[in-house]
C-alpha cells in the first residue's frame, strides 16, 4: 500500500517535533537529577562540617574557662579554700560563656563551690557546701546579674557529695582534663557534658577539681535550626550509639526503671527515619566511623540520601550523621520535569498541529495537482488551463503530463475523426459477444439502423438470414484470424439484401487477450451490380458477335454472289435480247435464256430470305447513357489492357443521352477498343494508351477511339469484308461496325492519328428528348 | 449543248458487273461507258453531259450515296438509278430523297434496268434544259449594274412599290435616274414588262438556291 504525501509529512512533521522535545526534556531531566543529587550530598556534607565546627565552638570556651579557673586556684592566685571568692571567679566564667549550665570546684576536702544558672528569684545560684569537721552545711544563694544576693537560704537536706561524682574521679585519676560523655544533667534534667580540670598540689597532689557543666540541647537547637532541605535532619551521635543531639530534644531522653534519664540509643530512637539510616552503622557497641560516608536508603517508599561524618576528636567521639529525602532536591526537579513533559506535551501537540498546518500547505499543490490530474483525465478540465502556483517539480511534471495528455487526445481525436469521417463504414466490436461498441455514420448509413439501436445488436444480426455470416472472432477460437477480409451478404433493417466488403482486424491487449474487432465495411451492391451489368453486357455481346459475324457472313455472301447472279442475269438478257433480233430462232434457245436469268434472281431471293433470317433484331433503338457504356466496355475488356500494359482513358465530357441500339454500340466500342489494345500492344512504344472520346456536334454525338499504336498502313482496305492482316481474324470487324454504325443512322470512318496511331470515329444520334446527362 | 439520247454511265467496283451491263446496254443502242470506282467517273464527267447514272451502292472509298451527294451540289444533268447487292431500306429511302430514279437490288432482270434508264434519259433531258434556262438568266442578270441590280432586288422584295418616286426615296436617288434604270434593266433583260421581270428574278434565285 502507498502512504499518502499529506499523512507521511504529517506524521513526519508532528512526530519530529514530539521525539525532539521529548529528548531534550528527558536528557535535561537526567542531568538535572544527578546534579542534584551531587548538591544534597554537599550540602549534607556541608551540615556535617557546619555542626562539627559549630560543636567545636561550642565547647572550645568550656575548656579555656575550666582550665584557667583551674590553674589559677592552682596557683594560688584564687585562693580555694576560700569559697567567696572561689563563688566570683565562677560566676564571672559562668557570665563569659552562656553554653555554661554551671561552673564549679570541688576540693579534696569535700568543700563545693557552683555556680549556676537558675529561673529563679535570681538569674543565678550558688550551692556552697562547707565542711567543719564532719559537719557540713550547704547554702544557697542567689544572685542578679551584679552580683548581688536575691535570696540566701540553706539547704539541711542536701546530700550531694562532689568528691565521688564520675567526673571528680576521672579528673583526679587521670590528672589532666578530661571530658565526660554526654549525660542527662541531675538538676536540670537537660543533656549536656562536663569538662574537669584538675587543680594540682605538687607534681602528684591533686588540690581539687574545677568542672563546667555545658549543656548540649543548644546543640540540637542548632541542629534543629540546620535546614537541610525541606525535612532533612542531622543529628549527632556519640561513639558508643547514643545520641546526644537531635533536632527533637524530646526524642534523646529515655527513663530507666530507677528513674534516671539517659540518653537513647540509635538503635532505639523514636525516629524511624535516622533508625533505619544509623542504626546499621553501630558495630561492636561502637560506630566506626572514619570518614566521611555518604549514602542512599529507601524507607517507607521513598528514597533518602544520608551522610556520616567522621568523629570531631577523640575527647569528642561523636558522630555527626544528617539525612534527607531525596525528594527534597529533585521534588523540584520531578515537579519540574512534571511541568517540562507537560510543556513538553503542548509544544509537541502545538508544533504537531504546526507540522500538520505545514504539511497540509506543502501538500496541497500535490493535492491540487492530484485534484486537477483526474480532472483533466476525466476530461472536466482542459489540459492548456494554467496550473495554479505550485512547486517547480509539479510544474515540470504537469508540463510532461499535459504534453501527454494533449498528445494522446490529439491521437485520440484523430482517431475519433478518422473513425467518424471515413468514407468507410467503421465499428468496434466486441471480441467476445459480438456486440457494437461503437460505429460510425457511414456503417449506419450502409446498415440503415441508427448507432443506438446497433449498440443493442451484434454482427451475427446483420447478416443475411439466409447466410448468417461466419462468426468472426469467439472467444473460444484459439485459432481465430487476426485479420478477415471476406464479402458478405447484409440485411438492412428496411429489410433489403445488400452486398457488403468487410475487412476485420483483432486487436489484442498487452496480454494477448482478444480486445475488440475493428471492423471496415463497404457497401458493393453498386459494384456488384455493375458487375452484373458488365457480366451481362458481356454475354449479350458474344451472342450479338456470333450474330453479327453471322450476318456479317451473310451480307458478305450476299454482295459477293449477287454480283456474279447479277452479270449472269444480265448476259441472259443479252442474249435473249440478241435471239430476238433474229429470225428463225429456237423458241427452247429463249425460254432456256429467261430461264437462267429467272434463275439468277431466285438465288438472289434466297440470299436475301438468309440475310433478312439472320439480322432479326435490327432496329431496337432506345435512349442510354453513352458514359455509362463506355465505362462497362472499358471494364470488358480491362483484363485485356492489363495485359497488354495499355492505359485506357475515357475523356467524354458532358453528353446527352444518344438513341441506337445499344449492345450494337457496346459491340463497336469493343471492337474499336480491343483494336486499339491490339495495336498498343503490338508496338513497343512508352506511351500506351487507348483514348476514348466523345463529343456533343450538334444533333449528333461523335465518338473517337484512337490509341498510340504504329497505325494503320498505307494500302490496307479496312472496311473491305474478309480483308485483315491480323493472324486469327476474319476481317469481318471493322466491316461489322461499319454496317452497325450505319444502321443506327451514323457513320464510321478511320483517321491518323498524330504523332503516330490510329483513331477511329463514329457518329451517333443524339436522343432527341433527353437533356444532356451530367 | 443538247443531245437526242443522253449516255448511260456505269459505276460499280465489279467487273462482270461492269461488263455485262456494257454489253447488254450496247446492243440496245445506248451509249455506255463503264467507270470502275466514283473517283474516276469524277475524273471523267465533264459536268456537262445529260446522262443516265447507273451507280452502285456499296463501294469501297467513295460510296453511291456519297457520289450523289457531290453530283448534286455540281448541278450536273445526271439522273441516277442505284443498284445495290444488298439493299436496305434505310439506304433506299436516302438515295431517293437525294433524287435518285430507283433503287435496284440486284440481281434483276435487264428489262427493269432499261425501263429505268429510259426514264431516266427523259429526266436528265429535263435536268440539262433547266439547268441551261438557268444559266442563261443568270447571264441575263450579270449584266447589270450594281445599281441596276438594287433596285430589281428592291422591286422584287416590294412588289407593291414599284413606282419610280418610292424606290428613289427608298435609295436616295431621284426618280428620273430610277426611270433610266428601269428601261435599261428591261433592255438587257430582253423582258418588256415589270410583271415579266419579277418572274424571273424568282425564278433565278429558285435556280439559285
Amino acid at each position: 500500500m502507498r502512504t499518502s504525501l499529506g499523512a507521511m509529512l504529517a506524521v513526519g512533521l508532528a512526530g519530529l517535533q514530539f521525539l525532539a522535545v521529548l529528548a531534550v526534556v528527558f536528557s535535561s531531566y537526567v542531568t538535572s537529577e544527578r546534579a542534584l543529587l551531587d548538591h544534597a550530598r554537599e550540602l549534607l556534607s556541608d551540615v556535617g562540617t557546619n555542626t562539627i565546627a559549630h560543636s567545636r565552638g561550642f565547647l572550645r570556651p568550656a575548656r579555656g574557662a575550666a582550665e584557667l579557673s583551674a590553674r589559677l586556684a592552682q596557683d594560688r592566685v584564687i585562693a580555694s579554700d576560700v569559697p567567696e571568692l572561689m563563688e566570683q571567679l565562677l560566676y564571672q566564667q559562668l557570665q563569659l560563656a552562656p553554653q555554661f549550665a554551671g561552673v564549679y570546684y570541688g576540693s579534696e576536702e569535700g568543700e563545693f563551690v557552683y555556680v549556676m544558672r537558675s529561673d529563679g528569684p535570681g538569674p543565678f545560684r550558688t550551692k556552697i557546701i562547707r565542711r567543719d569537721g564532719d559537719t557540713r552545711t550547704t547554702e544557697l544563694i542567689w544572685r542578679d546579674d551584679d552580683f548581688d544576693v536575691v535570696e540566701r537560704q540553706f539547704d539541711p537536706t542536701d546530700t550531694y557529695e562532689p568528691r565521688e561524682r564520675p567526673w571528680y574521679v576521672r579528673a583526679r585519676d587521670e590528672m589532666t582534663t578530661i571530658w565526660t560523655d554526654p549525660y542527662i544533667f541531675f538538676s536540670s534534667r537537660q543533656p549536656g557534658i562536663t569538662l574537669a580540670s584538675p587543680v594540682l598540689d605538687g607534681p602528684d597532689g591533686v588540690r581539687g577539681i574545677v568542672g563546667v557543666d555545658i549543656e548540649i540541647s543548644d546543640i540540637s537547637d542548632f541542629l534543629a535550626n540546620l535546614r537541610i532541605g525541606s525535612t532533612g535532619r542531622a543529628l549527632i551521635i556519640h561513639s558508643n550509639g547514643d545520641v546526644i543531639a537531635h533536632p527533637d530534644q524530646d526524642l534523646l531522653k529515655t527513663e530507666d526503671a530507677d528513674g534516671t534519664l539517659r540518653f537513647v540509643d540509635i538503635g532505639q530512637i523514636h525516629d524511624p527515619i535516622a533508625r533505619a539510616a544509623f542504626a546499621r552503622l553501630m558495630a561492636g557497641g561502637r560506630i566506626p566511623v572514619r570518614t566521611e560516608t555518604l549514602s542512599q536508603f529507601n524507607y517507607g517508599g521513598e528514597t533518602y540520601v544520608a551522610v556520616v561524618m567522621p568523629p570531631i576528636s577523640d575527647k569528642l567521639p561523636w558522630t555527626i550523621a544528617a539525612y534527607a529525602p531525596e525528594s527534597d532536591f529533585t521534588a523540584a526537579i520531578k515537579q519540574n520535569r512534571q511541568t517540562n513533559i507537560w510543556i513538553a506535551a503542548l509544544v509537541a501537540g502545538i508544533t504537531g498541529i504546526c507540522g500538520l498546518a505545514l504539511a497540509n500547505y506543502i501538500h496541497k499543490p500535490v493535492r491540487a495537482f492530484a485534484v486537477r490530474s483526474a480532472l483533466v483525465a476525466q476530461g472536466e478540465l482542459d489540459p492548456s488551463e494554467p496550473l495554479p502556483a505550485t512547486y517547480q517539480e509539479l510544474e515540470n511534471a504537469n508540463r510532461t503530463l499535459m504534453q501527454q495528455i494533449a498528445a494522446r487526445r490529439e491521437t485520440e481525436l484523430e482517431y475519433g475523426r478518422t473513425f467518424q469521417l471515413t468514407s468507410r463504414g467503421m465499428a468496434q466490436i466486441d471480441a467476445a459477444t459480438g456486440r457494437f461498441l461503437r460505429v460510425n455514420e457511414k456503417f449506419c448509413e450502409i446498415t440503415g439502423y441508427s448507432a443506438g439501436e446497433l449498440g443493442r445488436m451484434t454482427f451475427a444480426e446483420l447478416g443475411d438470414p439466409k447466410e448468417p455470416p461466419v462468426l468472426l472472432f469467439g472467444a473460444e477460437q484459439h485459432g481465430a484470424p487476426r485479420e478477415v477480409n471476406q464479402e458478405m451478404r447484409c440485411q438492412r433493417r428496411d429489410g433489403k439484401g445488400i452486398w457488403t466488403s468487410v475487412n476485420a482486424i483483432l486487436i489484442f491487449n498487452q496480454e494477448g487477450r482478444p480486445l475488440h474487432v475493428v471492423l471496415t465495411m463497404d457497401d458493393i451492391t453498386q459494384a456488384k451490380h455493375t458487375e452484373d451489368q458488365v457480366a451481362e453486357l458481356s454475354k449479350d455481346l458474344s451472342n450479338l458477335s456470333r450474330d453479327n459475324t453471322m450476318g456479317q457472313v451473310a451480307a458478305g455472301l450476299a454482295r459477293e454472289l449477287n454480283q456474279p447472279l447479277t452479270a449472269i442475269a444480265q448476259n441472259a438478257d443479252s442474249a435473249l435480247f440478241a435471239v430476238e433480233q433474229m429470225s428463225g430462232v429456237d423458241h427452247g434457245l429463249r425460254e432456256t435464256l429467261d430461264e437462267i436469268a429467272e434463275q439468277a434472281l431466285r438465288a438472289g431471293e434466297i440470299i436475301k430470305a438468309l440475310r433478312s433470317f439472320i439480322r432479326r433484331d435490327e432496329g431496337i433503338q432506345t435512349d442510354f447513357d453513352l458514359s455509362e457504356l463506355v465505362a462497362q466496355t472499358s471494364r470488358l475488356i480491362s483484363a485485356e489492357s492489363r495485359a497488354a500494359g495499355v492505359e485506357v482513358i475515357a475523356d467524354l465530357g458532358n453528353l446527352p443521352c444518344v438513341n441506337a441500339n445499344r449492345l450494337q454500340i457496346a459491340q463497336v466500342l469493343v471492337n474499336l477498343m480491343r483494336n486499339a489494345i491490339e495495336a498498343v500492344a503490338e508496338g513497343d512504344g512508352d506511351d500506351r494508351r487507348v483514348i476514348v472520346e466523345a463529343r456533343r456536334e450538334g444533333a449528333q454525338v461523335s465518338v473517337c477511339v484512337s490509341d498510340t499504336g504504329p497505325g494503320v498502313a498505307p494500302g490496307v482496305s479496312l472496311f473491305t469484308e474478309f480483308e485483315t492482316t491480323k493472324a486469327a481474324g476474319m476481317g469481318l470487324g471493322l466491316s461489322i461496325c461499319q454496317s452497325i454504325c450505319q444502321a443506327n443512322g451514323g457513320r464510321l470512318w478511320h483517321q491518323p492519328r498524330t504523332p503516330c496511331g490510329a483513331m477511329f470515329c463514329f457518329t451517333l444520334q443524339a436522343s432527341a428528348d433527353q437533356p444532356p446527362t451530367a | 449543248m443538247t443531245q437526242a439520247t443522253p449516255a448511260v454511265f456505269i459505276v460499280d467496283d465489279d467487273q462482270d458487273i461492269r461488263t455485262s451491263l456494257t454489253r447488254a446496254l450496247g446492243q440496245r443502242g445506248f451509249t455506255v461507258s463503264a467507270y470502275a470506282s466514283a473517283r474516276a467517273f469524277l475524273d471523267a464527267y465533264d459536268g456537262e453531259t445529260a446522262a443516265c447514272l447507273v451507280l452502285d451502292y456499296g463501294m469501297p472509298g467513295m460510296n453511291g450515296l456519297e457520289l450523289q451527294a457531290v453530283l448534286n451540289g455540281q448541278d450536273s444533268p445526271l439522273a441516277v438509278i442505284f443498284i445495290t447487292g444488298h439493299g436496305g431500306v434505310p439506304e433506299s429511302v436516302q438515295a431517293i430523297r437525294a433524287g435518285a430514279v430507283d433503287f435496284l437490288e440486284k440481281p434483276f432482270r435487264q428489262s427493269a434496268l432499261v425501263a429505268r434508264i429510259e426514264i431516266a434519259q427523259k429526266m436528265a433531258l429535263d435536268k440539262q434544259a433547266a439547268l441551261k434556262r438557268q444559266r442563261d438568266l443568270g447571264a441575263r442578270f450579270s449584266r447589270l449594274t450594281a445599281r441596276e441590280e438594287e433596285i430589281v432586288d428592291r422591286m422584287v422584295a416590294f412588289p407593291a412599290e414599284v413606282s419610280s418616286k418610292e424606290i428613289g426615296n427608298a435609295l436616295g436617288i431621284s426618280p428620273r435616274t430610277v426611270d433610266h434604270h428601269r428601261a435599261r434593266i428591261l433592255e438587257k433583260l430582253e423582258i418588256r414588262s415589270l410583271v415579266e421581270l419579277v418572274d424571273l428574278a424568282s425564278k433565278l434565285n429558285a435556280g439559285r438556291r
